[in-house]
């Protein structure tokens, strides 16, 4: 069934991968003032290994209230899509659905399909844990474990969903170095995750999300907390992620659509308004509401 | 909106000082004809004093072009335009430079006059052409500052097909030039008539330029009118090599 | 333009004034309990020694008569019985309210006779014991077991209660952020949502354990008294409410002071549960 180029680990649904070959030496960090811009990145040693999200004619209601309307829309592998529009139009709706986050809501029901390489995210029977590897989220406000250490903290993932045979040490480390971290922490693994400063527990965040190691990467605002050196950081980090990743990332901050993503959705009144590359929707749209909302004449 | 509800205007700071930077920079052609008018006048009567308000009164015109320069580069640094707007600034940017352009091309032609000697000839073909373009000039920088202030492109094409006549007009000058007899002073005149020529031309390219952005401006491609390599008017030479997406 | 203008007479009359009569009226709360006090010590800790706390009553009207050990143990035995069974079925009810029940039917029902348990007289609680553990015969007579039974029938309501406010507190990102990770649900209250909610949940249980201690009815009923120190909970057992509660009737002043020391001793445990459970809230916020 896998035409995909080999990877060492499988994450199609239902699979628990036994153990984690090697997939290459850490890149030693970097000393500070070099002026290298990857400087604490682990250089991805293989292929990129994201797979495409495809949503087919996505229905989402809460109760009543029709959220999302009739969505279809493909995210690239390997590439930074966004989501814009005004409050309330369902971007943020229409990530949960993608991890069916969204069916966590008391009331909340989606129809229509999420293709995950081809594979229906809402099959039957599909375990919904196995679905949320794949697929991984970061939120807006950072929300690391207060109780548990930042080592903890990056290794809850792998231990909340009772994988087993990891070297835990071996991936902490590996996905702190790849939320750009590691140089920040190393020292202080054992202390409390929610003794950094906001962007570093984003960053911690991210570490988090990716120690599962999953093939796509859902942000819902995920600077919105944040201050501006820690968003560009973050927005830096998004950039280097999405050689490993496929990532979607929801915000109502425009600028920052321009700065990271390849393909740039708008969305309005739940419906799928326009999509295409960035550069084009914010120099020339199609559709005059685009035109209207990027330039700011209303939202 | 097509039949959808009005959106309520925000950004208005925004849109009236993108206005105000807009009107600035088309004032420079009111300018620009204002300096036409007396060149065309010192070239009647090849009035030295003429001329030299004209040279004196490109200051304004430089002036208008720093101002609106600035103006856009601290409009783009604080306000991040997109879309319509982003094209819209990038255009008076451009359509400025033209202005310049124009007023230097008017400078040029005055600085003519006092060499073309004190008893010219009257060489009524020449001169007369001079003339019609002139003319035909003044009525195409006005029409295509209307182009822009209302984006309309039918005003394009009028000037596009207006400025294949004063291409004609001087094509024609430089014939008449190259037989207009033997006598040196004539020559000498005959010459500096054809460089007037040729800097009146420039001014209806200019003219030309600027309808070519505000094509950009509306529909987001970029499209030769005319240009050296494709002399036919009113037919697009296909997309420019660098338009992107 | 406004003006700044200082405090006017008037103003700063009618401020004095307020404070007087919140001053008065706290004063006026706290006055009874200083009595309360003031007595307790009295009489109280005259009667407390190395004698009083190290033998049993003798239940012998004349001469020596013992001092309240059997009490001391009998209502720790009890009372740590009746939490082991109230405190994990409490946190349990309440984990479902809030983790799995939310705002569904069931739940509110559930919520609904939680609210009601809490306004049951104790009393109740003891009779209803007595009468399905003791009157039907088949489980055997008084027995301090029953008495934590019916204890804990009591606390139930008051730890559901707090525990459910605590588990409500627990911030929703960390559940949606361990959802997201693909953490089954029961993982999380294992390991993310108890452990945050950890603090709350102890000073809830502590201060339910420091009502149960001082409850008197459902003992009657159940545990009855005897006067020797025992260990078996399947047999009668003393306890401090019911030890005060025969002793002020005697008429032996003797007795009756130490009635009174039992009270003081009794309200002194109550106070150092009271002490170590906001000791430990105090340092989970500073945490």
């Amino acid at each position: 069934m896998n035409t995909r180029p080999a990877k060492p680990q499988e994450t199609i649904f239902v699979t628990t991968p036994e153990s984690i070959p090697e997939r290459g030496t850490l890149s030693p960090p970097t000393a500070p003032g070099t002026g290298d811009q990857t400087a604490g990145y682990a250089a991805p040693s293989e292929a990129p290994n994201g797979l495409g999200v495809e949503l087919q004619d996505l229905h989402a209601h809460y109760g009543q209230q029709h959220a999302v309307r009739g969505v279809s829309l493909t995210f690239a592998s390997n590439k930074v899509t966004a989501i814009i529009g005004p409050s309330g139009c369902g971007k943020s709706t229409l990530l949960r659905c993608i991890n069916r986050m969204h069916e966590e809501i008391a009331g909340a029901t989606a129809t229509g399909r999420v293709l995950l390489d081809g594979r229906d995210v809402y099959e039957q029977g599909l375990d919904v844990v196995s679905v949320r590897r794949a697929i991984g989220m970061v939120f807006q406000k950072p929300n690391p474990f207060p109780t548990m250490s930042i080592f903890d903290n990056v290794a809850a993932g792998l231990r909340l969903t009772g994988t087993k045979g990891v070297d835990l040490r071996e991936r902490v480390e590996r996905s702190l170095v790849g939320a750009g971290l590691w140089d920040e922490v190393k020292d202080r693994l054992g202390s409390a995750g929610a003794g950094l400063s906001g962007g570093q527990q984003q960053r911690l965040c991210i570490a988090r999300t990716i120690a599962v190691e999953p093939d796509v990467i859902l942000m819902d605002e995920p600077c919105s907390a944040l201050d501006p050196i820690a968003t560009l950081r973050i927005e830096e980090l998004i950039d280097v992620l999405k050689a490993r990743y496929t990532i979607v990332i929801v915000t109502h901050n425009m600028q920052q659509a321009g700065r990271v993503a390849d393909s740039t959705a708008f969305m309005l009144s739940g419906e799928l308004i326009e999509v295409g590359p960035t550069s084009q929707i914010f120099t020339k749209p199609d559709d005059d509401r685009t035109e209207q909302y990027v330039s700011g004449r209303f939202g | 909106m097509r039949g959808r509800e009005v959106p309520v205007e925000t950004r208005h700071q925004f849109r009236e000082e993108l206005l105000r930077i807009e009107e600035a920079a088309l004032e420079g052609l009111d300018m620009v004809v204002h300096a036409l008018e007396l060149t065309t006048t010192a070239l009647d009567g090849q009035d030295a004093r003429h001329a030299s308000l004209v040279i004196g009164g490109d200051d304004r015109i430089d002036d208008r072009y720093l101002e609106v320069h600035e103006s856009i580069l601290s409009l783009i640094a604080r306000e991040a335009p997109v879309a319509t707007d982003l094209r819209t600034v990038a255009a008076i940017l451009h359509t400025i430079r033209h202005v310049e352009r124009m007023g230097d091309q008017c400078v040029n032609i005055c600085k003519l006059i006092p060499l073309a000697g004190n008893e010219p000839p009257v060489h009524t073909a020449i001169l007369g052409r001079i003339d019609e373009m002139s003319q035909r000039l003044r009525l195409q920088i006005l029409d295509a500052k209307r182009c822009f202030s209302e984006r309309n492109l039918a005003l394009a094409d009028v000037v596009a097909r207006s400025d294949a006549q004063i291409n004609r007009l001087n094509r024609e000058i430089f014939q008449i030039a190259l037989e207009v007899g033997n006598d040196f002073d004539t020559r000498e005149w005959a010459m500096h008539m054809m460089l007037v020529a040729r800097c009146l031309e420039r001014i209806g390219d200019n003219a030309v330029d600027i309808c070519e952005q505000v094509a950009f401006v509306v529909t987001g491609k970029f499209r030769e009118f005319s240009d050296a390599s494709h002399p036919n008017i009113g037919r697009s030479s296909g997309d420019a090599p660098w338009r992107g997406v | 333009m406004s003006e700044l203008v200082p405090i006017s007479p008037r103003r700063r009359r009618t401020d004095l004034i307020m404070r007087g009569i919140f001053a008065a009226g706290t004063m006026l709360a706290l006055v009874p309990l200083g009595f309360i006090i003031y007595y307790l010590l009295r009489r109280g800790l005259g009667a407390w020694s190395w004698h009083f706390f190290t033998s049993d009553p003798t239940g012998r009207f004349l001469g020596d008569p013992g001092g309240i050990k059997s009490a001391i143990i009998g209502t720790i035995l009890i009372v740590v019985l009746a939490t082991a069974i109230a405190v994990p079925l409490g946190i349990g009810v309440a984990l479902y309210l809030v983790e799995y029940g939310k705002r569904g039917r069931l739940a509110n029902i559930v919520r609904y006779f939680i609210d009601v348990m809490t306004g049951v007289p104790s009393i109740v609680f003891g009779l209803f014991i007595y009468i399905v553990l003791i009157l039907s015969g088949g489980f055997g007579g008084f027995a301090a077991w029953k008495g934590s039974v019916a204890l804990s029938l009591l606390m139930l309501p008051v730890v559901t209660r707090s525990s459910e406010v605590v588990l409500e507190l627990v911030p929703n990102g960390l559940r949606e952020a361990g959802l997201a990770l693909g953490s089954p649900r029961w993982r999380l209250i294992g390991r993310v949502i108890l452990p945050t909610a950890l603090p709350g949940l102890v000073t809830g249980s502590l201060l339910a354990v420091a009502r149960a201690a001082g409850e008197t009815a459902p003992l009657l009923f159940t545990a009855f008294a005897v006067n020797a120190t025992t260990f078996n909970i399947g047999q009668q057992m003393n306890s401090l409410p019911i030890q005060i509660f025969n002793d002020v009737r005697q008429a032996q002043d003797r007795i009756v002071d130490r009635a009174w020391g039992g009270a003081l001793t009794l309200v002194v445990m109550i106070l150092l549960a009271t002490l170590v459970a906001r000791l430990i809230s105090r340092r989970s916020h500073s945490a």
